[in-house]
């Protein structure tokens, strides 16, 4: 099968996900026992029937369910997510503000969980039970362990706190401004306004709360490509590539290592997905701005428009991961898409 | 390893190179780069240091539209960028001060108030602070119909007799009317400019105004201060107003962040990073008191916190017994649940906070005695009494964690013969059970909407606590008494006779009502100690303009 066919049948299955997805996130948000109204009323305007109804009213919530999510259906279609009970502003908007955050924080952890989990997986398989195995084994296990709250915690106290070389919790500096809104990305914004000290106030935010965030997916990743590389290693075509002379280097990374990846490329794909998604631990602890602390406060306060948007969009982020990943699949093996 | 030229001679070292000149070169425009983005950092940061707060509170934003908030955070900032007819002085909760309103006069029978304006008063925008603005922004809040209106409630008209006089005319007398206007939600707005931005005053305003998103994120007061940005979840920029006509704060900008997690905020404070915090936890702020450069406070709030029982007995069962609240009255511990709320925290004798006037002395309050307890249990004939009480597992209030006290009310009581059954529920969920009266037992702060303890009348037979646990004010003669007691209350202009007045209406509710006072909370928060004229009050929290840095 043609690779454009194969992304082509998969991106056509999407619309059909996506409203599952809408129908199940609102059956879902309107099956807890909770009224909107007492969480976004005070006591004494919630005892005035004038003011509840028009607060009903306001949010489209005095009609029937199955009429409010078909309305709610026809200006998705349109481009419209609503509009945040929470914020006043339209979701696209609240998403566009916030998405961008997880999503820089959520790259910045995976570009180190490749850049650790990878070289130490390949090492442990090739020093199998070495010091150097059992370190990163236990490294390994440490990381996919540890509470991510408690791990935060103690980052702070440790590189903030006491040693000064991380600076405070958020996207920027307290008394620094945001650069102008372009992106949302705030490294990108900052460099477009040609604002270099905002940049780089903004990216040594980014470290700790990355590493943090990425040590799950480190010990994950370590794992897999430890397994993997065991695996490979005692296959006959690394066999004879050792006994054509090749150096052990070579042989590694080119014949094993290479091969040996596959695997953790689902492992790649899904923990960006749960990365994006999971991050609300690590945005509480670090007061990072982002859709995990977005979807929170959602939730906390039955911003039914909000909770369907967080919804979609992280419906949509899994189901573009695992596209990407199929795709990657694919490309690197292309027995997969012939079948 | 030696790198090696491209003929395959490698030079001697020193030597001068094409490439050694790009990668100096690169490596000193990076170096200089560098250094500058370093200076220029600093330099940023330490030029907004000096005239810049930050502050940590606990961030709930639904509007920063006068016409809408209620909330604290939304109080503080309209507080600051909106000044009022009176205000108060810092923590002081009980003598509201002339402020846009130069003086006032009461006649009518207490029901009409007359306020002379100040006329040196410009907004932001520089138009004229006028009676018609106050006229205009107190029919917007009415007719908006939103959650402060019911501050006006009693207000029958609003008139600008001349262009510095406004007369507020009200249904009832209401003594209480001068406090409520120290309220954030009331503060003046500029009218010319709200109205060019969508915004109505009119009987329709609920359908026609459209001014909340703007006024979200600008602000059109002639406060201290000007809503310069506020990105929701995210944080509030406050800068000052030149304009102002008490002369322009001592603080240039006022940064509001959204940081969720107590500790973070304490590590904040202590590096210096923040200035204020008032969401650090009772744990975090007593590790801080140990840090010399941050100021802890407790703050006492204008809140009661109270353990309530349904009178419909098909909901609370034997609970709602009276001899068993009264014997839910001696069979707590009550120095054990003050540790719980932590330093500061006072015992509450009634359902009036101690800060406020008509608050009943703590020594009056009821003593453990547990053998008091179990004879009362006897005397009600039942023999095991049970009942659930709901409270909200995910919520922590003034740093009372709820799931630690419940625990603690359940274990007093178990130890009396009184089982009860926790039902942690999410706190949106236990607030709407509790607002359709369907709450078996519960406990929770009432927070003041506004500094009098008329405002803790709520917890009267008929009112708004007492329909939610099913006390109406028909369920007894006794009941009908005590609220008609409670209107006396509120309408009594003499000081004196009404602090009578709700000492005699609480000391009744215990003898008769479904409560059980437990304690005015108090707020841990801290601030650097560089900062001068930091406060803290639970109606609308700091107030900026005093704030100054030595």
């Amino acid at each position: 099968m043609n690779l454009a066919v194969y992304i082509g049948r998969r991106v056509l299955f999407l619309p059909a996900m996506l409203v599952g997805i809408t129908l199940l996130t609102f059956v879902l948000s309107h099956a807890v026992p909770a009224d909107p109204v007492a969480a976004n009323l005070g006591e004494q305007a919630a005892a005035n029937p004038e003011v509840v109804a028009a607060f009903r009213h306001q949010w489209g919530l005095d009609r029937p369910l199955p009429q409010q999510y078909l309305i709610y259906i026809w200006r998705l279609v349109h481009g419209d997510m609503g509009t945040s009970i929470s914020t006043h502003q339209a979701v696209t908007t609240d998403l566009g503000q916030d998405l961008p955050a997880t999503v820089e924080l959520a790259f910045a952890a995976m570009l180190i969980s490749l850049a650790v989990g990878i070289p130490l997986g390949i090492l442990a398989g090739v020093r199998r039970d070495t010091v150097v195995d059992q370190i990163s084994r236990g490294g390994s296990l440490i990381g996919v362990s540890m509470p991510v709250f408690w791990l935060g915690l103690v980052a702070l106290v440790v590189f903030y706190a006491w040693l000064g070389w991380a600076p405070s919790a958020g996207q920027l500096s307290p008394r620094l401004s945001r650069p102008p809104a372009v992106t949302n990305f705030v490294v990108i914004d900052a460099l477009l306004a040609g604002e270099g000290d905002i940049a780089r106030d903004a990216l040594s935010h980014l470290v700790l709360p990355a590493l943090v965030l990425s040590a799950y997916s480190i010990g994950v990743i370590t794992r897999m490509m430890r397994g993997s590389m065991l695996d490979v290693l005692g296959e006959d075509y690394v066999r004879t590539a050792r006994a054509k002379g090749l150096s052990g280097l070579r042989v590694t990374l080119r014949h094993a290592a290479r091969n040996a990846l596959l695997p953790v490329i689902t492992i790649v794909g899904l923990s960006f997905g749960g990365l994006l998604s999971g991050a609300v631990i690590t945005e509480t602890v670090f007061a990072w701005p982002g859709l995990g602390s977005y979807a929170f406060r959602s939730a906390t306060s039955l911003d039914f428009p909000a909770i369907m948007g967080v919804g979609i969009v992280v419906a949509s982020v899994y189901v573009f991961a695992n596209l990407l990943v199929d795709v990657a699949y694919a490309v690197a093996d292309p027995r997969i898409r012939m079948g | 390893m030696t790198q090696g030229t491209r003929d395959g001679r490698v030079p001697a070292r020193g030597t001068l190179t094409r490439r050694n000149l790009v990668a100096a070169t690169a490596a000193g425009a990076a170096s200089a780069a560098g250094q500058r983005l370093w200076r220029g950092a600093a330099a940023l940061g330490a030029a907004s240091s000096r005239d810049t707060v930050v502050m940590a509170p606990s961030y709930v934003i639904r509007s920063l539209d006068p016409g809408h908030t209620l909330e604290p955070l939304g109080e503080m900032i309209c507080h600051a960028a909106y000044d009022a007819l009176v205000t108060l002085n810092g923590e002081d909760l009980s003598n509201p001060r002339p402020h846009v309103a130069a003086s006032w006069m009461v006649t009518g029978g207490g029901r009409l108030y007359t306020f002379t304006l100040r006329r040196d008063i410009r907004f932001a925008s520089g138009n004229p602070l006028t009676s018609a603005d106050v006229k205009w922004s107190f029919e917007r809040v009415i007719n908006l119909k939103s959650n402060p209106a019911f501050f006006l409630d009693n207000v029958a008209a609003v008139t600008a007799p001349d262009p510095y006089t406004v007369v507020l005319r009200l249904r009832d007398p209401q003594p209480s009317i001068i406090s409520i206007l120290s309220n954030g939600a009331l503060g003046i707005v500029d009218s010319k400019a709200a109205a060019a931005q969508g915004a109505d005053a009119g009987p329709d305003a609920a359908s026609r105004d459209h001014a909340e998103g703007y006024l979200n994120s600008h602000s059109l007061g002639s406060g201290p201060f000007i809503l310069e940005s506020h990105t929701p979840n995210q944080e509030v920029v406050l800068a000052r107003n030149p304009r102002h006509w008490r002369g322009a704060p001592s603080i240039a900008r006022v940064v509001i962040k959204n940081i969720p997690e107590a500790s973070t905020q304490a590590l904040g404070l202590e590096r210096g990073d923040l200035d204020i915090a008032t969401g650090l936890g009772l744990a975090n702020a007593q590790t801080l008191m140990r840090v010399p450069s941050v100021v802890v406070k407790n703050s006492l709030i204008a809140a009661s916190f109270v353990m309530m029982v349904n009178m419909d007995p098909a909901l609370s069962g034997s609970l709602a017994n009276p001899k068993i609240i009264q014997a839910i009255r001696y069979g707590l511990d009550y120095d054990g649940i003050l540790k719980i709320a932590g330093p500061g925290a006072v015992r509450m004798a009634g359902v009036i906070p101690n800060n406020l006037a008509g608050a009943l002395d703590p020594r009056e309050a009821v003593k453990t005695d547990r053998d008091r307890a179990k004879a009362l249990v006897r005397e009600s004939g039942i023999a095991a009494p049970r009942g659930r009480m709901n409270y909200a597992s995910d919520q922590t209030s003034f740093g009372i964690q709820y799931p630690i006290l419940a625990q603690k009310l359940q274990a007093d009581l178990a130890a009396v013969g009184i089982t009860v059954d926790l039902n942690g529920l999410p706190g949106a969920v236990a607030l709407g059970d509790y607002r359709a009266g369907r709450s078996p037992a519960l406990f929770g702060g009432y927070v003041a909407d506004y500094p009098d303890a008329t405002d803790f009348l709520v917890y009267l037979p008929g009112r708004l606590v007492g329909k939610r646990l099913r006390w109406p004010a028909t369920a007894s003669a006794a009941a009908g008494e005590l609220a008609h007691w409670g209107d006396q209350a509120e309408q009594e202009a003499d000081a004196r006779a009404r602090v009578a007045l709700l000492q005699k209406v609480q000391r009744r509710l215990l003898e008769i009502g479904p409560y059980i006072p437990l304690f005015t909370p108090a707020l841990p928060w801290g601030y650097r100690a560089d900062l001068r004229g930091v406060t803290f009050n639970s109606v609308w929290g700091t107030d900026f303009f005093t704030v100054r840095r030595t």
